[in-house]
């Protein structure tokens, strides 16, 4: 067992977002994974009650695979910060449809997520091309508890701060303001990045239904993320993305899907209806039979487990309810599963927490109009080729 | 065909389900008297007659058949045309088939009475003369909607039900048995399935899970039929292990670990939904805290059944939260036909009622 590091230390932590940017082999992943589980084991409680109810514990750390993972609605019931009563400089809220009360990721820095979601996002080529990146969500500044915003704040930072801007304000959209602004950078001939939440595009649509197409210039891109199933209105995937590709004169390509969450600190992406979700080197994914907690073999349906290295503050193995296919490859993303597997007339969470009708979670507060789960997938079965993991 | 001829064949094709003696009480004790259907009866000294009503749309919910079985046999004993929407074709509930398999089993002149429905028909939904519902608030809302005033409309919402025990320390075997019996049949989804079983302070929470532990495997094991744990229910289970692990709850597992029952204790005596699929919780509250520990959801429970005795004064909390039946544990599940529904009467709350006052 490595001696446990110590992740309140900057010092630490620099290293850390070192050895995340760097190359990363099979023996330093596990290398790696050992040294994080073992000062979570240590430092968060409800985590070191549940890995020994999975009889694992970095005494017995035999394989990464074999890591418990906390389920995502323990963010809602329990403080999962690995550094106990040090103030947190971040707070990430999801929401709290299912038992009124949001899911908190407490950071006590945000550096390692500014770096690997900055990295990240370069590393799929984001920023490559591009001169300016709008974004259809608050500023960090009006919503400081979605993660969403706050990476988008990494992003614009990274990029340069006069060449990004957020376009919601008092839950907003000034979509005539918006359209105006692109013509312009269109006539420049800039090449754009627009990212904002699956929702807050589907809104876009409804606003500019009658305009004319925008021709956006060769190199640029629109990023969604999360679903936007029980909000106005329902739209598959691929509909979305023909009708964006139709409104800004894009190939569906050069449209890209973030998969993360509150809970996480990386990202996967993929681009294109069908594109493969691409992980970071230092996340991996593990499709699980919740029944036995093993991953499921070849061509079978399980859940969703993240272990994800840059999650330092509070866990590093997330249990989601997000099922996939495992492939040879990877995994394919089919959605997630529902939040009533459908009771006959036993009450249960939901009918206690109100109407809330959508299956997916936002993580975002604070943007009422627009706002959609990066929880949530799209309905469409997207074929991944997937990493080596 | 008279009420009788009906309750014969009913009680031929499903004598365990519908016992005869058991049809003829539900009609004396809700009309008055068995004929009542199908000729002049006096009551109080006034010839009445109860009138059936001639539609009646019955809309099924998910996972549970015995519900939609029992509304439609009140529907045929009443003689009336009944219209059935069964529940939505999911691969992980068989309650659809169930309920076509209860249908075909009836004799041709019932079946001639019953005809199902994938989905709703406005239109039929606009004829029928009284509509019984299952589901959420959400669905018994939308469906209200669609009615007109002069529709019955008979709307069971969501619901649960509780175990309570006076003094576990004398639980014997028998009567942990009943509670699981309690707990797993139905695999809990039912509005008479116990979600939390209570019990009050100063209870030895080890030798109670002991016992329980016990009774819940020999049931899960004795189940002829287990009940299925596709991807979506094992998923639930084992976050609700997870989640009371991280929590510090005392958990109770069957050997092997299997996903067919999971005992936790809780210390929060505040009720929680279960995730259900046979995941029980243990509370304990005094009998004063009960009121405030079950406040989310008055007016929602229907039975809460009992070990031991039940005091005057929790009676009266009981009540107070709404409580529409009490019973022995291991009889939560089997109510008689002539139970108060939801506190309705489900066939008095059907017919209408013509009187003939005597003529001087």
């Amino acid at each position: 067992m490595p001696a446990s590091l110590d992740f309140s230390a900057a010092a630490v932590r620099r290293a850390w977002i070192k050895k995340l940017l760097g190359p990363i082999d099979e023996a330093k992943w596990n290398e790696l994974v050992r040294e994080l589980f073992a000062w979570q084991f240590a430092t968060v409680p409800a985590y070191r009650r549940l890995c020994p109810a999975h009889e694992f514990t970095p005494k017995n750390f035999a394989s990464w695979r074999d890591i418990p993972a906390v389920p995502q609605q323990l963010f809602k019931r329990e403080k999962l910060f690995a550094h106990g009563f040090s103030k947190p400089s971040a707070i990430y809220e999801t929401s709290g449809t299912t038992t009124g009360q949001p899911g908190r990721q407490y950071l006590l820095s945000t550096d390692i997520y500014r770096a690997v979601s900055v990295e990240g996002a370069n590393r799929i080529g984001l920023f490559a091309h591009i001169d300016y990146l709008h974004f259809l969500t608050p500023s960090p500044q009006d919503a400081p508890h979605s993660s969403l915003s706050a990476m988008f704040g990494f992003w614009q930072k990274h990029h340069g701060s006069k060449r990004g801007r957020f376009w919601v304000k008092d839950q907003r959209i000034d979509f005539n303001r918006l359209r105006e602004t692109l013509i312009a950078q269109i006539k420049a001939g800039q090449p754009i990045g627009i990212a904002g939440t699956a929702f807050s595009f589907v809104h876009l649509i409804d606003a500019w239904a009658d305009l004319p197409p925008l021709r956006l210039p060769r190199g640029s891109w629109l990023l969604e993320t999360g679903g936007f199933k029980g909000r106005s209105r329902e739209v598959s995937k691929a509909e979305l993305y023909a009708q964006l590709a139709r409104a800004f004169s894009l190939r569906e390509v050069d449209i890209y899907n973030e998969y993360g969450m509150s809970e996480l600190s990386s990202q996967a992406y993929t681009h294109g209806v069908r594109g493969a979700h691409h992980l970071p080197p230092w996340a991996r994914v593990l499709v699980v039979d919740p029944a036995t907690g093993c991953e499921v073999g070849i061509g079978q349906r399980g859940l969703i487990r993240w272990i994800d290295l840059a999650n330092v503050d509070s866990v590093l193995a997330l249990q989601t309810l997000d099922m996939a296919t495992r492939t040879s490859l990877g995994f394919d993303l089919i959605g997630r599963l529902p939040r009533t597997e459908r009771r006959g007339c036993s009450l249960g969470a939901e009918d206690l927490a109100g109407s809330s009708g959508d299956e997916m979670s936002p993580r975002e507060p604070g943007q009422q109009v627009v706002r959609a789960t990066r929880t949530a997938l799209s309905h469409a079965v997207r074929r991944l080729p997937g990493r080596k993991s | 065909m008279t009420t009788r001829q009906r309750l014969d064949l009913l009680a031929r094709a499903y004598p365990r389900l519908f016992p005869r003696a058991e049809l003829l009480r539900l009609l004396r004790s809700q009309l008055g008297h068995v004929d009542a259907l199908d000729k002049w009866i006096v009551r109080e000294g006034v010839r009445v007659r109860a009138c059936s009503p001639e539609i009646i749309y019955h809309i099924c919910a998910g996972n549970l058949a015995v519900s939609a079985w029992t509304s439609i046999a009140q529907g045929l004993l009443l003689g009336a045309h009944n219209v059935v929407k069964l529940p939505g074709d999911r691969d992980d509930s068989s309650t659809r088939r169930e309920i076509l398999d209860f249908i075909r089993g009836l004799p041709v002149a019932l079946r001639k009475l019953v005809e199902t429905h994938q989905v709703l028909d406005a239109d039929l939904l606009s004829r029928a003369d009284a509509v019984v519902a299952f589901g959420s608030d959400e669905t018994m809302d939308s469906i209200h909607k669609q009615l007109r005033w002069d529709q019955k409309f008979i709307a069971h919402g969501h619901a649960l039900s509780l175990l309570w025990l006076s003094d576990p320390s004398r639980l014997t075997t028998g009567q942990a048995r009943a509670c699981a019996t309690d707990v797993l049949t139905y695999d809990q989804l039912g509005c008479l399935s116990p979600q939390a079983i209570y019990v009050p302070p100063k209870t030895n929470f080890d030798a109670l899970a002991r016992k329980f532990s016990s009774a819940l495997e020999a049931h899960w094991q004795a189940l002829p039929k287990k009940h299925a744990r596709p991807l979506g229910v094992a998923a639930r289970i084992a976050e609700a292990r997870d989640l009371a692990y991280a929590l510090d709850h005392r958990v109770w597992l069957p050997p092997k670990k299997h996903l067919g029952w999971t005992l936790i204790h809780d210390p929060d005596p505040t009720f929680q939904p279960s995730t259900l699929h046979g995941v029980i919780y243990l509370r304990q509250a005094a009998e004063f805290q009960l009121s405030t520990a079950l406040a989310s959801v008055r007016g929602r429970i229907s039975t809460v059944g009992l070990v031991g005795h039940l005091s005057s004064r929790l009676e009266n909390v009981f009540l107070s939260l709404g409580v529409s039946r009490f019973c022995p544990a291991g009889r939560m599940q089997f109510p008689p036909l002539t139970w108060h529904h939801d506190g309705g009467a489900s066939l008095s709350d059907l017919v209408t009622w013509i009187d003939s006052e005597e003529v001087k």
